[in-house]
């Protein structure tokens, strides 16, 4: 086998390799992200059920823009850095921590709830009143954790 | 029955009403072996909301035939439909249209950030990029300079694999099956309806017969 042959074959195998992951990796993140019912919910509590097809379009379109940003930035040649204080750099950071932040907050309540977290431990420990005071305790423990770990810088 | 008069009743779980008088057309599709009575019978009154405010209510189907009864004793009812109805009571005004495109421009901004901010946190957690190199250097020897088809077929992989279990881009379907996310949201509707029909049903503030309850309907 020549040296370009060998070539040729090793990138085919790479490919494949790449492809098969990333279908993997999609069909498993995103039936994690679809099924936790989160964005079911956000459509049902605004009303806007009649536009749930074009937040899956958002959806698909934020994990593919999402990933190639990751992988490919940083070989960007003389990529624009959001690490200079301009106002656009700034505004984009804001908006894009709000609202990952609210994504994931609502994900990871999600998660909880839809192992049952909240009933089995309020059935355990008999506990019949009050489920908003667990909420908002688990609300400003996140909270507050997430704060500590930025802060600390783990 | 002496009469032989049959009404065959159908109705969703979960009924909206824009007036605060409802009667049985609103609740149910109906079908009688006597045709002139279908008209009386749908005009019949069965709730009654407070003017203002959203309300909503738990009605069962057992206190619909009773009401039936009530004025046509002989009457067979025959219920195809379901036995518990939820009953929600909006007010006319609707949002404006510019509060609607508030929300989904919202909505739109967390799902986007959202679902790229987990792909990078997912392929951050997982070393994406080392496990890359690893592998480039498994199939090739050689360390990696930049970028590579690794990095390529895997984002082609990814987009791939969103579009077919999402099913659709945009407009375009590329099936006839529903989309993963509106089976989630019809499960989640049924969800809540059985949440409020059960909870309704264990504080006992469901209208049914026997109970009292009248046919007024009470808010909540």
């Amino acid at each position: 086998m020549g040296q370009a042959a060998e070539v040729i074959v090793e990138q085919l195998v790479l490919a494949l390799v790449g492809l098969s992951a990333g279908a993997a990796v999609a069909g498993g993140l995103f039936s994690f992200i679809v099924e936790l019912g989160v964005i079911a919910d956000f459509a049902d509590r605004t009303h806007t059920g009649d536009k749930l097809l074009f937040y899956e379009t958002c959806v698909a379109l934020g994990g593919i823009i999402g990933n190639i940003v990751f992988l490919f930035y940083s070989f960007a040649p003389n990529a624009v850095s959001f690490a200079s204080a301009s106002f656009a750099s700034g505004a984009v950071q804001v908006l894009f921590g709000i609202f990952a932040g609210i994504f994931v907050g609502c994900w990871s309540m999600a998660l909880a709830e839809i192992l049952n977290v909240f009933p089995i431990f309020m059935r355990r420990a008999r506990i019949v009143r009050y489920a908003s005071v667990f909420v908002i305790g688990a609300a400003i423990g996140k909270g507050l954790g997430a704060g500590l770990f930025f802060l600390k810088g783990w | 029955m002496a009469s032989g008069k049959t009404l065959y009743i159908k109705g969703d779980r979960d009924v909206e009403v824009t007036k605060p008088d409802v009667t049985l057309a609103d609740l149910l599709s109906m079908e009688c072996s006597d045709q002139s009575l279908l008209p009386k019978l749908k005009t019949m009154k069965i709730l009654k909301f407070k003017k203002t405010g959203n309300q909503r209510c738990v009605i069962s189907v057992l206190k619909i035939i009773a009401c039936i009864h009530g004025q046509y004793p002989d009457m067979e009812v025959q219920n195809l439909g379901e036995t518990d109805m939820i009953v929600t009571y909006e007010d006319q005004k609707t949002p404006s249209y510019a509060w609607h495109l508030t929300k989904t421009a919202f909505v739109t901004a967390v799902t986007f950030c959202g679902a790229a901010f987990s792909i990078m946190a997912f392929n951050n957690d997982v070393d994406v990029t080392q496990l890359f190199d690893q592998i480039y250097h498994l199939v090739t020897g050689n360390k990696p300079g930049g970028i590579t088809i690794l990095e390529i077929a895997y984002s082609a992989g990814l987009m791939i694999g969103i579009l077919i279990f999402f099913n659709h881009f945009g407009k375009r379907r590329f099936t006839v099956d529903p989309t993963p996310m509106e089976v989630q949201m019809r499960v989640y509707e049924n969800d809540i309806q059985t949440t409020l029909i059960e909870n309704a049903a264990r504080k006992e503030k469901e209208i049914d017969v026997g109970k009292g309850g009248g046919i007024h309907g009470t808010g909540g």
